[in-house]
């Protein structure tokens, strides 16, 4: 692998320089067949994702009646999401549940694959179909996950309850997603079931990347199995570690498949699973008012707000740890 | 490592031709995209619906959110074409759900329906306040004759004009399975106390007594099951009344009462209710494990289909004691209408399909065809079991007020009070905080005595 990187880094600086060198005066000016390639991909870009975002931060200053505009209204739609009621409830509490949402998947699934990486590297056996095993969840969409564990977990039909009384454990078999109590824990695991996957192969990838020097050295100096990965393993998964952060924060804060299919768009029971998505959901679909328009896009952009403002704090500071490494 | 060989095709100078020939070879696909691209918007070039096939010969597109009734759509089509050989209507249904969203967008653009099905009440009033519709006073005669009841679902909130002609009406009332209360020695009760003690003994039975979800699918339909048990409780059309007028609120002890009924009747819903589904309990009460299934006309078909051979019977419930109704009461609600999209270049056709719309003709043929509650003045139900629910409602109907009055504005009070009743039942809070929250919810936009 090193040899082959060594031997292809002088031909690719020197082939595009011989480009230029012999083709400035016959061919047309570079940029203009790099604007070529890049074309369809930044008119797709902005078509679906510029404009959009654009379009709905226009319209979160607009008063709307149905699709009509009816003239401006500053800061009204924002206003109206925090100081109208029950939005101004449910605003917080749907954003408490993605936070607690945050927190517990990165407690239980990015720790969990964490630990299946680290198994899977120490023992490399059946290490290329369980990889393939643990990821195959990922392959279905969530809203379908959502509606099998819901079939699942059904407190009349479902299997899951079937089984625990079954095998004496009928204390154990709770209307899981009935009970205001284990709703989201439950939502939070079956998020963790489906994803798992993800996190354990990025931090296999970066455990597949630290020198076995290093463990070598640890190993001699008498540092234990726990003091070596506290001191070595961990630190220098730093920047996978930054990059499973974000993207499960940024993940866990769009969430709303999974969520809308095990909890309806309510966040069922009582609210207990209500998270920013849904609420989204709620204001712009469900309840269709003459003033939807306004006030969704106004949530769209306080969404995309916060976790493009976190994740971008989140990135530079894990980058500011990274060069601690160095 | 691909990428590699580009920038060397680039500079050899016999590959130059295949480079350059590529570049075009991209900027056409690029063109083309665009083409494709604007093919795909908007009222880009193709022929729209509304183009005429042969010499003076119209065809209209309708557009409804039933995609289960199309077939039944066509039959009923083909008797107003019989009878307006120039007229071809071409029905399109959408998914329900997505239903409103496209029809704003397809009403905006150029190429949407020329007469559409059109939801009721609130759900009506962005598309009078953008002017897409066009009114109907003074064109539709017959709508002069139509329930003025189930008009309301059809006009202009602000404006009072009318944007549609009502097409159908459901009723809420309690459906049950006639063999088990037969093989249970139970009469559809005449008094709340009854229908109390019919419950008692089915639960001793091992049935369920009532079929009710409250889980994540189901929570709009946990303000059906309050107006189906508790209307008479709070008052009926005369507290419609006075809350519009401001002479009273939700937090009236009458209205409490009713919401507590539901706590109350908690018991005899399915074990876990909130976790409890919507096709959980039709399929309790179609396959015989639960008895009593309160809930709309609309329900009847499905249950019907789920199993055939099940022996419906419907009742009204008896008034609770403390109510200050004696009778009971059916509560209901207009469905919907079909209006006329203010863009369409076949004014003239369109209003000839919407006033046929209004005719004896059409009800029949709905009534017939979906087994539906027509609107139409004068048609009544071929089946009996429909005909006693639209009785019911003809001679004690009462509107079903959170979805008539107050969809007009966000939150919608039916939002507040689904979620609010969930809560209750999930044990969270109690009727009077439930009806404290619904009152501060509408009061968030309803003025009384408009």
């Amino acid at each position: 692998m090193v040899q082959a990187g060594e031997l292809s880094t002088p031909r690719r600086s020197r082939t595009p320089r011989a480009a230029h060198a012999g083709g400035r005066s016959r061919h047309a000016p570079r940029w203009r067949v790099l604007a070529v390639f890049l074309l369809p991909a930044v008119l797709l870009y902005s078509v679906f994702i510029v404009y959009p975002l654009l379009s709905a931060f226009d319209y979160s200053f607009f008063e709307w009646r149905g699709i009509r505009q009816a003239g401006f209204a500053g800061l009204d739609n924002y206003r109206d999401l925090f100081g109208v009621y029950p939005y101004d409830r449910q605003l917080w509490r749907a954003f408490a549940h993605n936070a607690l949402f945050f927190a517990g998947t990165m407690l239980i699934q990015n720790t969990v694959g964490l630990l299946f990486a680290l198994l899977l590297f120490r023992y490399g056996r059946g290490k290329r179909f369980l990889q393939a095993a643990f990821t195959t969840p990922y392959l279905v969409d969530p809203l379908v996950v959502g509606y099998l564990w819901s079939l699942l977990l059904n407190p009349t039909f479902g299997p899951v309850n079937a089984l625990l009384e079954a095998v004496g454990l009928d204390s154990w078999a709770l209307p899981w997603l009935g009970d205001t109590r284990t709703a989201l824990p439950v939502i939070i695991v079956v998020n963790a079931w489906q994803w798992v996957g993800f996190p354990m192969l990025l931090f296999s990838a970066a455990l597949a990347g630290i020198p076995a020097e290093y463990h070598e050295a640890a190993r001699v100096d008498g540092a234990s199995a726990w003091q070596a990965f506290r001191r070595v393993t961990l630190p220098l998964l730093t920047p996978a570690i930054g990059v499973v952060s974000v993207l499960t924060f940024i993940g866990n804060f769009n969430a709303f498949g999974l969520v809308y299919a095990m909890a309806g768009s309510t966040g069922s029971p009582a609210g207990s699973t209500d998270v920013l998505g849904l609420l989204f959901y709620r204001v712009a679909f469900v309840e269709g008012g003459v003033e939807a328009i306004g006030r969704s896009s106004a949530l769209a952009v306080l969404m995309f707000v916060f976790i493009f403002g976190v994740s971008l704090l989140a990135t530079s500071y894990f980058r500011r740890r990274e060069r601690m490494l160095v | 490592m691909r990428y590699r060989r580009l920038p060397a095709l680039a500079a050899a100078s016999p590959e130059t031709r295949k480079a350059r020939r590529r570049t075009r070879w991209i900027a056409g696909a690029v063109g083309a995209l665009a083409l494709t691209l604007a093919a795909c918007a908007p009222g880009g070039g193709a022929a729209g619906p509304g183009e005429t096939a042969d010499a003076g010969k119209v065809t209209l597109s309708l557009w409804s959110w039933r995609v289960e009734d199309v077939k039944a759509y066509e039959k009923i089509l083909a008797a107003f074409e019989k009878s307006h050989p120039r007229i071809h209507v071409e029905f399109k249904a959408f998914q329900a759900t997505e239903y409103n969203n496209i029809l704003a967008t397809g009403l905006s653009g150029a190429d949407g329906p020329d007469v559409a099905q059109l939801r009721a009440y609130g759900g009506l009033q962005p598309l009078v306040e953008a002017g897409q519709l066009v009114p109907l006073d003074g064109k539709v005669d017959a709508l002069s004759g139509f329930d003025p009841k189930l008009l309301e679902g059809a006009k202009g909130h602000k404006d009072g004009k009318i944007y549609g002609v009502p097409f159908a009406y459901q009723t809420l009332q309690v459906l049950y399975n006639k063999k088990l209360f037969a093989d249970n020695g139970i009469r559809p009760p005449a008094t709340w106390d009854e229908m109390i003690a019919a419950a008692r003994k089915l639960k001793a039975a091992g049935i369920t007594p009532f079929a009710v979800a409250a889980g994540p699918d189901a929570t709009w339909t946990l303000p059906i099951v309050h107006e189906i048990f508790g209307n008479a409780r709070y008052g009926s059309t005369k507290f419609r009344d006075a809350v519009l007028s401001g002479d009273k609120k939700f937090t009236d002890p009458g209205f409490t009462a009713s919401i507590k009924l539901i706590k109350d009747l908690e018991p005899y819903f399915p074990k876990n209710v909130v976790a409890v589904k919507i096709p959980d309990v039709q399929a309790l009460f179609a396959t015989g494990k639960a008895a009593m299934y309160p809930t709309g006309s609309f329900d009847l078909a499905p249950v019907l289909q789920a199993n055939p051979s099940l022996e419906v019977g419907a009742f009204q419930v008896p008034p609770p004691p403390g109510s200050p109704v004696s009778t009971p009461v059916t509560p209901g609600w207009a469905d919907g209408s079909f209006g006329i999209n203010a863009k369409s270049p076949h004014q003239a056709e369109a209003l000839e399909l919407v006033k046929w719309m209004a005719t004896p003709e059409f009800g029949r043929l709905y009534a017939t065809e979906l087994k539906q509650l027509s609107a139409v003045p004068g048609v009544s139900p071929s089946d009996p079991l429909l005909a006693e629910m639209a009785a019911g409602y003809a001679a004690h109907g009462a509107p079903y007020m959170l979805l008539v009055d107050f969809r007009y504005g966000q939150p919608n009070g039916d939002a507040v009070f689904r979620d609010e009743l969930q809560k209750m039942l999930a044990g969270q809070t109690d009727p009077a905080a439930v009806a404290e929250s619904l009152q501060k919810g509408v009061e968030q936009w309803f003025k009384p005595g408009n």
